[in-house]
């Protein structure tokens, strides 16, 4: 009886012990590791312990008002970029109450009814979790049967809508019908391939004439290694006049004395000093998923004394208790070892800021374009590329036999250049062309190959793995039926 | 530098604003028709000036602009049924209070056909009765509405044109003065 009776309070105090924990952990701070649900999907996963960017709604919020803060925090961060690709199935388009039928199949106005987080048995590509023959839900019935409207798709199972190359939920610029009719008659390679804004981006600068003796002064210190200098004098940095000052002093104007300059100096300035002049480069970066860690809507570590005084307990707790409630460590650049993707063994240390890919005084954007990927990334469409013929292209092209924009490195299929108010800058977020790979079309291949043989290659997973090696051995028919169509013959 | 706001976002939020105001009149005792009259007729009035002082002038009368479906490709206007479109999707990001839509019994795109009885029954009732208008009550997603449809008339050689040429459109041989559609505008009904 008395062994049952300890038992009993033991069960009970072990179970309030461990709710007491759990509880203070969520709402005052903590390791919340053991309390991930699920894996997070790909890229998310370098924020997982960032709960607050996702998790926003207040504590105890009832469902419907924790599912809406849960899906406004998606737009925060993806919104952008959604508005940008023209979304084909853009939540506004599904708020008239005449929707409400379709709603009840998959209410499209919820990110999360497609993209649920902590689901890794049942996430998809492009962290999609709804079953693969979504599309079947709107489009199968009625008017909206494409199998009835589309006597092409008369026998579609509506299962792979959106993995043939066909179709995107989202982003459909480069695959909507009348944009296959516009360019599916294009060869498979242009007469004079050259990827306009890589041309314009990489167009020979006129060089300024600089001294960093007597333009840019440094402490002794700092001189004493001759390699930094070196690097220095034949980087983009030198051809530009920013000298020493610039990035090791920013405060200090360019013609600062020498004595301003020793005390000002910072021997390892970091990615704000990249930022004052790289702005749109800096900012992309936290968008994608090298830098991610530090947008600026990744929630921070939590201040247990915030949550403490909630409770009324603020100053009360020793330091010994007090250390229980530390968010731990979040580092904000993330390390290769925590990448998905396979990477290189020797690699596994670094960390992720602007002078991982770009060595920080020689600050040589076309090492960064392929052989800075190349220095972690070990998967096997990485490493066929420098065998690909796009790589013999940007060989050619670095060595000067090959004009501007002819040559093709990882940088200009998976960092698109874009174009501002007449400025070209490459964006550093990878995501805006990476998945669903036909993103890439617009931005990428069309300046050099014809659109049925983009949309076949990037449909064909081997050849993508080969890293373009050879010719599609899948065939897409999209822009066959598209053309047929155009001439009235009533696919 | 001010950001200048662009002329289709004014447009839109000058119907959203005084398509408002409609509602609001509603709530102080103007009967659910009279509220939908009231938006019907600042809707079809701003979609007649952008019909013509806009696309009309640039387009025909100036040969400055084309006006596209693809508008953005096309460095082009967008047509008058994606500007009302557009307005449309910007006030039911705002608000459950009213929507409105531009639909037809003969759509270019299907989503635009009727996706409700009461769609259906009042696209009909306008097309077969010219000048007229068609009121009524519908339960959608478990909110009563009260639904009215104002008849779309082609008021342009361009839109019929378009219309019977479009390789989607079902219908080839629509005249100038014919219905072509119908606005259909929800109030909720408390």
């Amino acid at each position: 009886m008395a062994r049952s009776v300890l038992a009993w309070v033991c069960g009970v105090a072990a179970t309030l012990g461990a709710t007491a924990l759990a509880t203070s952990w969520m709402l005052v701070g903590g390791d919340r590791r053991p309390l991930l649900i699920g894996a997070t999907t790909d890229a998310h996963h370098q924020i997982e312990l960032a709960c607050e960017t996702c998790h926003d709604a207040p504590p105890f919020a009832n469902t419907a008002a924790a599912t809406q803060a849960l899906n406004a925090t998606c737009r925060d961060c993806h919104e952008a970029a959604l508005r940008a690709s023209d979304d084909s199935h853009a939540p506004r388009l599904f708020r008239s109450p005449r929707m409400a039928s379709y709603l009840q199949a998959i209410d499209a106005r919820l990110c999360t009814s497609c993209h649920i987080e902590h689901r890794p048995e049942t996430t998809r590509a492009s962290a999609v979790t709804v079953a693969a023959d979504f599309c079947a839900a709107c489009h199968s019935e009625g008017d909206q049967d494409v199998r009835q409207a589309r006597p092409s798709h008369a026998t579609a199972t509506l299962d792979n809508c959106t993995t043939a190359g066909c179709h995107n939920y989202h982003d459909n610029r480069a695959l909507y019908e009348d944009f296959l009719v516009r360019h599916g008659t294009a060869p498979w390679l242009a007469a004079t391939p050259v990827h306009a804004l890589g041309a314009a981006s990489r167009a020979p600068q006129p060089p300024q004439a600089v001294t960093v003796a007597s333009a840019h002064p440094a402490p002794a210190a700092a001189l004493s290694d001759p390699e930094p200098l070196r690097e220095w004098r034949g980087s983009g940095h030198a051809t530009a006049g920013v000298g020493c000052i610039a990035c090791h002093a920013p405060s200090l104007a360019s013609d600062a004395a020498l004595g301003a300059v020793e005390t000002h100096w910072i021997a390892a300035p970091d990615t704000a000093a990249c930022r004052d002049c790289h702005q749109e480069q800096a900012t992309t970066f936290a968008e994608g998923r090298h830098g991610m860690r530090r947008h600026p809507l990744v929630a921070p570590a939590r201040d247990p004394d915030q949550g403490l005084a909630a409770l009324g307990l603020d100053g009360r707790l020793p330091p010994s208790v007090l250390a229980w409630f530390a968010d731990p460590p979040r580092p904000l650049r993330m390390t290769v070892a925590e990448a998905r993707l396979p990477m290189r063994e020797d690699a596994a240390h670094r960390s992720l800021d602007c002078g991982t890919c770009h060595a920080p005084h020689a600050v040589d954007a076309r090492h960064a374009a392929a052989d800075g990927c190349a220095a972690c990334h070990d998967d096997a469409h990485s490493r066929a590329y420098f065998d690909s013929p796009h790589h013999a292209l940007w060989r050619a092209e670095l060595v000067g036999d090959a004009p501007p924009g002819t040559g093709v490195s990882c940088a200009t299929c998976h960092m698109a250049k874009v174009e501002r108010r007449g400025e070209v800058f490459t964006s550093h977020n990878q995501s805006e062309t990476l998945r669903p790979n036909e993103k890439m079309i617009r931005p990428v291949c069309l300046d050099c190959h014809g659109i049925a043989f983009a949309i076949d290659a990037l449909a064909d997973v081997t050849l993508v793995a080969r890293n373009f090696q050879g010719k599609p051995s899948v065939h897409v028919e999209s822009v066959d039926w598209a053309l047929r169509r155009a001439k009235g013959d009533g696919n | 530098m001010r950001q200048q706001t662009p002329k289709s976002a004014k447009f839109a939020f000058g119907i959203l604003a005084l398509a408002a105001a409609g509602v609001a009149v509603a709530a102080e005792g103007i009967s659910h028709r009279k509220a939908a009259d009231m938006l019907y007729l600042v809707m079809s009035s701003d979609r007649a000036v952008y019909a013509r002082k806009v696309v009309q002038r640039l387009t025909r009368d100036a040969e400055l602009l084309t006006a596209s479906e693809h508008f953005e490709d096309d460095a082009a206007l967008p047509l008058p049924a994606q500007m009302f479109r557009f307005g449309a999707e910007l006030a039911a990001d705002k608000t459950e209070d009213f929507s409105y839509s531009l639909l037809s019994l003969h759509p270019v795109n299907k989503k635009n056909g009727p996706g409700t009885p009461l769609e259906e029954e009042g696209l009909q009732f306008v097309a077969d009765n010219p000048g007229q208008h068609f009121y009524g009550e519908e339960a959608l997603g478990g909110q009563r509405y009260f639904t009215a449809v104002y008849p779309d008339i082609a008021v342009a050689e361009a839109c019929v044109n378009c219309h019977n040429n479009h390789k989607d459109s079902p219908r080839t041989d629509a005249k100038l003065g014919d219905v072509m559609g119908g606005v259909v505008i929800r109030i909720v009904m408390e």
